[in-house]
């Protein structure tokens, strides 16, 4: 064996690992942008933002800092959370990462976000942001990520259908749906498939416009412990509406989820469904959904039951966010400015069609997607406790709604019970 | 389980059969082949229907696809899903990635078992017991059980978003039930044969070579494409893993197929047939090994 | 069978042939466990101190976890939903088990009697379902059990075998976990078919034609004749079979969108979700110290047998 040729091949490894782990160090500590270097990892969702959006705001990103390389990666929503966790309790985790507004509040608290409070002036309309987005971002009064774009949801429906079942105008009240609704059921009895507005059980996002308009809310906070108000009296009240409305206008499954609900609508034989503005376009599209029912669709805000008034509604989205532990805080700071500013976030809605973050932009709906955007104006949010993805994780509320639509606990029963479960955990518990 | 002059038994079988239709029409024993041949036909229907299922939607237009009468035949057919699934971004990257990653894990994996297997398998020595007692318990944990260690450990060493560190952790996980299928083969094979070669005057690992390597390659291929399939369809360890798009398996590449919208059928069905594809033409290179290695002659008696 | 492999390999002598041979084990396994232990001995270690820690988000992120001794498993054992898991996974196990080996015999025995081009069908048959990534099988059978696409239903109905329209197979666990039996038994065949026929071949037909001589029928040829030859091939599936089994996680969690509710948790999928879905990364690492513990004991008959086996051999 020759020793000396071993010992230099394990040196050499080792240096040649040791040089690969600090690969990726650049210095960000120059004040002029031309001489900044370094590589910045950013992590997109799929379907979130367009191809030539990320184009653009990368080349307007490397106008101003042509010797620093980005790389945009697309991440997949299954198992996110686990990505994001080992990511984050590694050594070098993604330097801006998009996440879903609800997963915030977990990853902030965990320290794994830097707390950019005294940075939000840099980033542009940061004075007219979303306040659902904006709140989703802070936790205890700070601020730990950047409103990226929104989702809100209305009514999709059919105006030819409800044209054949003599109805002229879309409902204005909840009692107007419920009667709508009917008259579509009657008109439509022939067909054993057909639903007056489809709601298939598991929709908690649907479900919760109900709740909140009539005044109840998943949980409240006093003193900095939570209680779950999912049993409160108006809560149970929004409930015993939609329950209503679901036993008499829908024949989706009762345990199954919104994913195939597009897909069934286009179909035909589906009135109403409540859906986020992009749903329009999977419906409609020429290779998997029915692009002749483009014509046909109209959109109109979820009711109250007060006349005058439209139910607020959850407002989804995401936002971004800097690591903590990240070497180019500044510089990925920087990148979000970009990708937020003015021209970009314009470009996010027009092409993107998502909300942008700003009410300033909100006119940028046009068509259908004016409905959802002014639905946006009257949004509302989950609690925002670091614990919160545990509790959606637990799914507490879509086994709470099965539980009701399928008759096996009483509204009273089932919402105590969900109630308990998110207390405990909201709180810390399991 | 290889025991000499046993595999003579299909062969005998094949003559019987013969000799019985040269008899002439004998209709109880006719009857009962057909019997036979139909349950078989029968039983692959049924295992295939799924796959059918699969691959027939791949061919189908994706308004036909969530019908609420099913349809049976793609019809139109379309090659529009395997268009899209194949342009999709870094298809023939991940591709590579995917062939890269279990090419290297199966010849390592390989070597180091078949190694190991025979070590346990023939040789006595202190440790033994301990040594397969390992190798049985090791199985038992659950891969998911250990994604942060592993991830952490990897990260120690820079070898996170890579190749290698993939490779790694497949080699790990697969040689443990490698090692122990594979010494069940070997073991199953006398001594008496290798030794009988060498009073024939050849060296040990010649007689090893020529007699004992034959019989076990059927077990050997058996393992081979279980080994691949675990590797190429494992997903939540080449996920967590490899960030970079560049980088990722061709199972990650499926999971793009589906958003949060529910997946996209034709494209999701399409690219599974692709990726699937491998595996199956890698069998049917190998199934004459298998199946062949089994009926081929053996010394007798 | 064999004599004792090991005599010869114990002779007295000790010239530098001989202490070469008795340090040639070690170097042919060596490589094997270098690999095995360099890439998981620190994970299961980890694992094992990390299910005595209390471990959140934040202490994962800092690398700093709180000593809590065995706490977790004292919340674990107390936990009723445990109790519910474990056992239920216990009887799945069990049935598919039973289920996929009493199936594979049956086809393996089957593919001795057809003729050689059904033979191949048959084989290649099992062999694309086996090719097939687990999650996309889970997503056919998923869809075909769909409430309103599903094939299932549809022909079920037009079988007259009941209505099924609009039936949701989830509805009802005993109804669901027969669909995750289905799925789990029918990716099971192949693997463990194969083994067996592979096995089957082996068996002298002389002795079954013998015993068929002296009049045995064909349960008896196969309990008396076929079966003993066969125990080593069925030592091996059977323990292969619980292991894998036990373990199952992928088909029901991807069958029910990757958000199972609680009657649905096998042991697999309450660790990960302890882990993963609330982030108690400790409560999660001692639930899958127990999975490996109980498994242990569940297969101690069958690795006895193995090992036994093997130092006989």
């Amino acid at each position: 064996m020759n020793l000396r040729k071993t010992w230099i091949g394990v040196i050499g490894i080792g240096f040649a690992l040791v040089v690969a782990a600090c690969g990726g160090n650049g210095s960000s500590n120059n004040n002029n942008p031309a001489n900044e270097t370094g590589t910045l990892t950013i992590w997109l969702m799929n379907g979130s933002a367009p191809p030539t959006v990320v184009d653009g705001v990368n080349a307007d990103f490397k106008a101003k800092y042509p010797n620093v390389t980005v790389n945009v990666e697309i991440q997949q929503w299954g198992d996110i959370g686990t990505k994001l966790d080992t990511a984050y309790a590694g050594s070098t985790p993604p330097d801006v990462v998009e996440l879903g507004n609800t997963l915030v509040a977990k990853y902030a608290a965990a320290g794994a976000l830097e707390d950019i409070s005294g940075k939000r002036s840099s980033f542009d309309n940061s004075g007219t942001w979303l306040q659902s987005l904006t709140d989703s971002c802070t936790v205890n009064g700070k601020l730990y990520c950047v409103p990226y774009y929104a989702g809100s949801r209305a009514v999709i429906y059919r105006k030819d259908l409800f044209t054949a079942a003599g109805i002229s105008n879309p409902p204005a009240t909840m009692d107007e749906l419920l009667s709508d609704g009917q008259k579509l059921m009657t008109t439509n009895s022939s067909d054993p498939n057909f639903s007056a507005l489809y709601f298939p059980g598991k929709y908690w996002y649907a479900a919760l416009p109900f709740v909140w308009d009539f005044g109840g809310d998943i949980a409240k906070q006093s003193s900095g412990k939570w209680a779950g108000t999912l049993n409160s009296s108006s809560s149970q009240q929004g409930l015993t509406t939609l329950s209503n409305l679901v036993s008499k206008l829908s024949r989706a499954d009762k345990t199954g989820d919104e994913a195939k609900q597009d897909a069934a609508f286009a179909q035909g034989h589906i009135a109403m469904i409540i859906a986020n503005g992009w749903e329009v376009g999977v419906i409609t599209d020429p290779k998997a959904g029915n692009p002749a029912l483009a014509d046909k669709l109209g959109a109109f805000p979820i009711p109250s039951h007060s006349s005058g008034q439209t139910a607020p509604v959850f407002l989804g989205g995401s936002d971004l966010g800097v690591a903590a532990k990240s070497p180019h805080r500044d510089l990925a700071n920087a990148w979000i400015q970009t990708f937020t500013d003015q021209k970009n976030m314009t470009q996010m809605a027009t092409v993107g069609g998502v909300i942008p973050n700003t009410t300033s932009l909100l006119g940028l709906g046009t068509g259908l997607n004016a409905v959802f955007y002014g639905a946006a104006k009257n949004s509302k949010f989950v609690p925002n406790s670091e614990n919160w993805a545990n509790v959606e994780n637990a799914n507490v509320l879509p086994d709470m709604l099965v539980k009701i639509f399928t008759g096996q606990q009483s509204i009273p029963d089932a919402t105590a019970a969900a109630s308990t479960r998110i207390t405990s955990i909201l709180n810390g518990g399991g | 389980m290889i025991v000499p002059g046993a595999a003579q038994g299909v062969r005998v079988g094949t003559a019987s059969d013969r000799a019985r239709v040269d008899l002439g029409v004998n209709l109880w024993q006719r009857s009962k082949q057909l019997l036979f041949d139909t349950v078989g036909i029968a039983v692959a229907a049924v295992m295939l229907f799924p796959i059918y299922w699969m691959v027939a939607t791949a061919f189908k237009p994706g308004r036909d696809i969530l019908t609420l009468t099913p349809k049976w035949f793609p019809s139109p057919l379309t090659l529009q899903n395997f268009q899209d699934a194949i342009t999709r971004p870094y298809f023939l990257d991940d591709v590579k990635n995917s062939l890269i990653i279990v090419g290297v894990m199966l010849v390592l994996a390989l070597v180091i078992g078949f190694l190991a297997a025979v070590g346990a398998a023939r040789f006595g020595f202190r440790g033994r017991t301990a040594y397969l007692v390992m190798i049985i318990a090791v199985q038992m944990v659950p891969l998911n059980a250990l994604i942060i260690p592993l991830y952490l450990q990897l990260d120690g060493i820079g070898q996170v978003d890579a190749l290698p560190g993939v490779i790694a952790i497949y080699l790990a996980a697969v040689l443990p039930f490698m090692i122990w299928t594979l010494r069940g083969f070997v073991a199953n094979i006398p001594v008496e044969l290798e030794e009988s070669a060498m009073i024939d005057g050849s060296t040990r690992f010649g007689a090893f070579w020529r007699i004992t390597f034959p019989l076990v390659a059927p077990g050997l291929v058996a393992t081979a494409i279980f080994s691949c399939i675990q590797a190429w369809n494992e997903y939540i360890i080449a996920y967590v893993l490899l960030s970079s798009p560049r980088n990722q398996t061709v199972t990650v590449w499926l999971a793009s197929f589906t958003t949060n919208h529910g997946p996209e059928w034709g494209p999701l069905m399409a690219g599974a047939t692709i990726t699937g594809l491998p595996v199956v033409v890698f069998f049917l290179l190998l199934q004459r090994y298998l199946v062949g290695g089994l009926t081929a002659g053996s010394v007798k008696g | 069978m064999a004599t004792a492999i090991t005599a010869p390999d114990l002779e007295p002598a000790s010239t530098y042939a001989e202490r070469r041979g008795r340090l040639l084990p070690y170097v042919v396994i060596g490589p094997s466990l270098l690999v095995i232990g360099g890439i998981l001995a620190f994970p299961l270690g980890w694992l094992v101190w990390l299910s005595l820690q209390h471990y959140g988000l934040k202490e994962l992120i800092n690398h700093q976890g709180q000593w809590v001794g065995l706490k977790n498993y004292q919340a674990i054992l107390a936990d009723p939903l445990f109790h519910q898991v474990i056992v239920r996974t216990l009887l799945f196990t069990f049935a598919c088990v039973a289920l996929t080996v009493v199936l594979s015999t049956l086809i393996a025995l089957l593919l001795l009697k057809v003729r050689r081009a059904v033979r191949v069908i048959v084989m290649s048959s099992l062999v694309f379902v086996w090719a097939t990534p687990v999650i996309v099988a889970v997503d056919i059978w998923q869809w075909m059990f769909d409430y309103e696409f599903g094939v299932i239903n549809y022909l079920l109905t037009q079988l007259h075998l009941g209505n099924f329209i609009h039936h949701n197979w989830f509805d009802n666990p005993f109804q669901g976990w027969a669909v995750v039996l289905v799925i789990v038994v029918w990716g099971a065949i192949p693997f463990v078919t194969i083994l067996l026929f592979a096995g089957l071949l082996q068996v002298p037909s002389e002795v079954v034609d013998a015993a068929h001589v002296d009049g045995a029928g064909p349960w008896q040829r196969y309990r008396f004749v076929t079966a003993p030859i066969l125990k080593p091939v069925y030592l091996i599936v059977i323990c292969l079979s619980t292991i894998w089994d036990f373990g199952v996680f992928n088909q029901p969690y991807v069958l029910l969108n990757e958000r199972p509710s609680a009657d649905y948790y096998t042991i697999a999928i309450y660790s990960y979700r302890e882990s993963f879905g609330v982030t108690q990364y400790g409560l999660g690492a001692a639930i899958a110290v127990i999975l490996v513990v109980v498994l242990a004991f569940v297969t101690l008959f069958y690795v006895r047998e193995t090992v036994r086996a093997a130092e006989i051999a």
